[in-house]
């Protein structure tokens, strides 16, 4: 397995049961990261508060006289000597894209982590989550337009040709979503589930309307804004030069006197942006590249819970969609 | 400790400039790259409020640094009297160096010169030692040091004056690198006689032109303790031009003189445009039209002046439209070409390759300088004594009638010169009628051949030869040769004998002149000897020793010796430019060439023409500057007008400069300076590396 060596020399650190994201990219290969996330997570599991979810809920319904034959399960009726139609499980697959934002301003780190890394890591271990549990993966990673496109699917190979297009360090450019997003909705055919991981740092003008073109076509949509502890905390001391990564454009800033009007821009431009998921209906995450992936993965399930409980509730708890 | 120039240590005031730039955070230099500028606004850049002064130990090297600077250029120096210059009662030694070439001719030089040289004789105290010595070509003493020691006391500078009024630059050329190292030898030797030997100075009093010669003074190795003091005396215009007339390339073609001549322009020239003609008789104009020449500053040019008016006296070159007039005329003497007689006694045809004189008559060509024509003084057996009185060289191939011998021998003994060729063997009777001596036995030698054996190289017929390059007469064969014995009551020399120890080329004296004896014809007949590469020189040396060379060169400088034309006379009178007539023996060369112009000499009827000239090089007249001689390695002092440092104030300034040339103490300031940077250099970059670093995982 790639990326093998790296892990038997330093095993990644688990506090409190969890990874280190910082011990955790000591790992090379991306689709062992993705696996240790899920596999500590269901270690953790019986310790978590988010005990016994599932991305879909599948059943098995008692044959009746009408139903289509063609959905007998027929090795369940070698055990148990009953009729079970198989209908639901396949009805249950579910179809998700990843898009996953390659913008320069993604690069910036100012610990071990880059949101980029964190980022990719987090898409892997979603990837590999819903892949094991039958699911079609797509990925788009994207920073002004669509730079790769993977289209969902579940069959051998995919995943690993996932991780490799995850993997690639294409040269980036600066973040817009509206195209990206206007793109995934004529790419995704059919209703499923839209994860978007990017740090939102562009004006959010044409977010709303790109992401309600997205609800509207039927999709869920999960965003994780994913940010650097700097870029929330702002802790620079003297003055200097600022260069944005994206624009290069320089900006001489005394981050003492900056601060606090800095901080309150910034924090103005997360509340819009959980705003316009909220107003759509779209799940809001915001992840520090500090956190573990885990509880990435944690936030990512019970949002995906609370959410198909309201669908349930709102249709009658007859189907699970 | 003081300081030679206290005002530079203003510049430590420059220490503000570090405290500044260290209170007034250098934080633009710091560069962020931030995911985002979308939240940030540009914020003006404003100095600490802390007022609190950041790496200290950076801003005291920066500052040390810019102290040092400031100290070193105000040029500290330690007041010990004891490392003064020794006191006035050691005495100095001084020998004044006056330049009395030609370029001191330039208007307004030489009383400057004078005045210093007057200045320093007056500046000697009574301990003092000073000698006077000029130079052009050569370097010659005026007064030594020891003769300046030997006169009366309050007389010396009288006398000292005296000598120094006889003193005007002459005609010569200036070798300046020779005069210093005799002089700086001069002074070193004192060291040896005295055991405490006070300051040994040496001034230069010069125009320092570029043109000067300064050979020997690149490594020299100079006495320890002399200190050259340079004194330039500058002229009241700068720049000049001079011609010289190239020699070699003279010729007097049959339409008039064709001459070639190179004109120089000096480096600090103000002018382009210069007039180059032949003077006319009266040395104030020029005779037909000059030539318009267009040089500029620093640059020589060659050029062809424009032929002379037909009939004009064409003795120099005058040039016109430059600054000086001490180098504006070219003398000039034609090479003139000589016409010399050789009287053949033989019979034989001038056209068959058999016989002698074919040979002879080949043996001549023409050359720019000599033409020679061969006669025979014997035709259908008539003997014409004229003829033979006009030549220079008696060639006789065998037998002579008496009548024949007798006239020869008189002509010989006359002061000229012959060569009798023993022929055959009754050449006996002929060699003993021109030797005064009874018939001599000659007979034919026994061998198959015979080669030359031995060769008296010291004699002049054999001297060009002399060289190894030259001297293998090995490969020339005799088929014939005679052997006669040397008549004992004859002055006899041999210059060459066979292998068989027979003379082969003998000398016999009669007179004032000589009678050559060769043993063996040069025909193929008797041997190789025409045929032989040694044939013509040795007939050309015979000739020249005969009296008919002509020197090669009629052009010269000033102070160059000229070569004596070869005369059978006694004493040969030469007279100068200036009228005045000196009477040398013949062969002398003549060396009182003082002045340009044209020396004529004159021997028995003939007279020749000489040209003396300036050196072109006097024509340079551009400085030379200080540090030529400093590069050049010679020993400058740096106080210039050390002798004539009078007043107090001034002598104690000299002093402290002395002082501080000799302790140098700024090149230690500059050398901790240099350590400071280079800590600078470290220790910034490492506070540059650990804020950079602090930054990123803040």
């Amino acid at each position: 397995m790639p990326g093998l060596n790296s892990t038997t020399r330093k095993p990644p650190s688990r506090e409190g049961g969890f990874v280190d994201p910082a011990a955790l990219m000591a790992i090379r290969s991306l689709e062992l990261r993705a696996r240790v996330v899920v596999e500590g997570f269901w270690k953790g599991l019986h310790r978590s508060p988010y005990h016994g979810f599932s991305v879909e809920f599948t059943e098995y319904r008692q044959y009746s006289p009408g139903d289509d034959t063609r959905y007998l399960d027929w090795r369940l009726y070698a055990r148990s000597d009953r009729y079970y139609l198989k209908r639901f499980e396949d009805e249950t697959n579910l179809r998700c894209h990843l898009l996953v934002d390659q913008s320069r301003s993604m690069d910036y780190r100012s610990r071990e982590v880059s949101k980029s890394d964190y980022a990719r890591t987090l898409a892997a271990t979603l990837a590999w989550f819903l892949h094991g549990q039958g699911d079609a993966v797509g990925l788009v990673s994207f920073d002004e337009r669509v730079r790769e496109y993977l289209p969902p699917r579940h069959r051998r190979g995919h995943l690993r040709q996932l991780m490799l297009a995850l993997d690639q360090n294409a040269e980036s450019r600066a973040t817009s979503l509206s195209e990206p997003l206007r793109r995934v909705a004529e790419l995704a055919r059919g209703r499923g589930l839209i994860v978007l991981l990017s740090d939102l740092l562009t004006p959010l003008e044409d977010l709303e309307p790109s992401l309600a073109r997205l609800t509207v076509a039927g999709h869920e949509v999960v965003v994780f804004q994913i940010l650097d502890p700097n870029e929330l905390a702002f802790e620079f001391e003297r003055p200097m030069l600022f260069e944005d990564l994206e624009s290069r454009q320089e900006v001489y800033v005394d981050p003492q006197a900056l601060r606090a009007h800095y901080l309150s821009l910034f924090e103005g431009h997360g509340r819009e942006a959980e705003a316009v998921c909220q107003k759509l209906g779209a799940s809001f995450h915001r992840l520090i590249t500090t956190q573990p992936l885990e509880l990435a993965l944690a936030e990512f399930l019970r949002g995906r819970s609370r959410r198909n409980k309201l669908v349930r509730r709102h249709v009658g708890g007859a189907s699970p969609r | 400790m003081n300081f030679l120039a206290p005002w530079f240590l203003l510049g430590a005031l420059a220490v503000a400039g570090p405290v500044a730039f260290h209170l007034i955070r250098r934080s633009v230099r710091e560069r962020m790259m931030f995911s985002s500028t979308l939240f940030l606004r540009p914020t003006p850049p404003r100095a600490t409020r802390r007022r609190k002064l950041e790496h200290i130990l950076l801003l005291l090297l920066r500052c040390l640094a810019v102290l040092l600077l400031a100290g070193a250029f105000a040029r500290p120096f330690f007041p010990k009297h004891n490392a003064l210059p020794p006191p006035a009662e050691t005495g100095r030694q001084m020998i004044l160096l006056l330049d009395t070439s030609a370029s001191m001719r330039r208007e307004g030089l030489w009383p400057k010169a004078r005045s210093i040289a007057e200045r320093y004789i007056k500046g000697a105290s009574l301990a003092d030692r000073v000698g006077l010595m000029t130079f052009d070509r050569q370097p010659r003493t005026v007064f030594s040091l020891a003769e300046w020691s030997s006169w009366p006391v309050d007389r010396r500078e009288a006398l000292a004056k005296e000598r120094l009024d006889t003193l005007s630059p002459g005609w010569g050329g200036t070798h300046l690198g020779l005069a210093l190292t005799t002089a700086a030898e001069q002074l070193g030797d004192l060291a040896h006689l005295t055991a405490t030997p006070g300051a040994r100075d040496l001034a230069l009093i010069s125009d320092l032109q570029e043109g000067a010669a300064l050979d020997g003074l690149q490594g020299h190795d100079w006495p320890k303790g002399v200190r050259v003091i340079i004194e330039r005396v500058d002229p009241a215009r700068p720049g000049n031009a001079g011609v010289q007339i190239l020699d070699s390339s003279l010729a007097n073609s049959g339409d008039g003189l064709q001459a070639r001549a190179r004109l120089v322009n000096a480096r600090d020239s103000n002018r382009e445009k210069f007039l180059v003609g032949w003077a006319a008789e009266d040395g104030t104009g020029f005779s037909g039209k000059p030539a318009e020449i267009y040089l500029p500053p620093g640059q020589s040019r060659v050029f062809s002046p424009p032929r002379p008016a037909p009939g004009a006296a064409t003795v120099a070159l005058r040039l016109t439209g430059d600054e000086e007039a001490f180098d504006n005329t070219a003398w000039f003497a034609a090479t003139e070409k000589e016409t010399v007689t050789v009287a053949y006694f033989g019979l034989d045809p001038a056209n068959d390759p058999d016989h002698m004189r074919y040979y002879v008559d080949r043996a001549f060509p023409e050359t720019p300088r000599r033409q020679v024509e061969v006669v025979s003084v014997v035709s259908n057996s008539v003997f014409s004594p004229a003829l033979l009185n006009r030549a220079s060289l008696a060639v006789v191939p065998g037998g002579l009638a008496a009548d024949e011998a007798r006239v020869l021998r008189d002509w010989i003994a006359g002061g000229k010169n012959g060569l009798l060729i023993l022929s055959n063997a009754q050449s006996g009777a002929s060699l003993g009628a021109l030797a005064g001596a009874a018939e001599l036995d000659v007979s034919e030698a026994a061998a198959d051949y015979g080669l030359f054996g031995e060769i008296d190289f010291t004699h002049p017929l054999f001297a060009p030869f002399a060289d190894p390059r030259f001297s293998d007469f090995s490969r020339i064969h005799f088929w014939k040769h005679r052997r006669w014995n040397l008549p004992a009551n004859l002055a006899v020399r041999v210059l060459a004998r066979f292998d068989d120890r027979a003379p082969a080329l003998a000398q016999i004296s009669l007179g004032k002149g000589s009678l050559l004896v060769l043993s063996a014809g040069w025909h193929p007949a008797d041997s190789q000897l025409a045929v032989s590469s040694k044939f013509l020189p040795l007939m050309q040396t015979i000739l020249d020793w005969s009296g008919s060379a002509a020197p090669a060169r009629s052009q010269f400088e000033v102070g160059q010796a000229l070569p004596s034309p070869a005369s059978a006379g006694d004493a040969l009178q030469w007279r100068k430019p200036d009228g005045k007539v000196v009477t040398l023996p013949a062969g002398t060369p003549f060396s009182e060439t003082d002045l340009p112009g044209i020396y004529l000499v004159t021997g028995g009827s003939r007279t020749r023409r000489f040209a003396v000239n300036l050196p072109l090089d006097e024509s340079r007249t551009a400085p030379l500057s200080s540090d030529d001689f400093a590069r050049l390695g010679v020993p400058l002092s740096t106080a210039v007008a050390s002798a004539v440092v009078t007043s107090p104030a001034a002598k104690r300034r000299f002093l402290e400069e002395e002082l501080e040339n000799r302790q140098k103490l700024w090149r230690w300031l500059v050398l901790g300076l240099l350590g400071i940077a280079l800590v600078e250099i470290v220790l910034g970059g490492w506070l540059a590396n650990r804020v950079k670093n602090f930054e990123v995982t803040p």
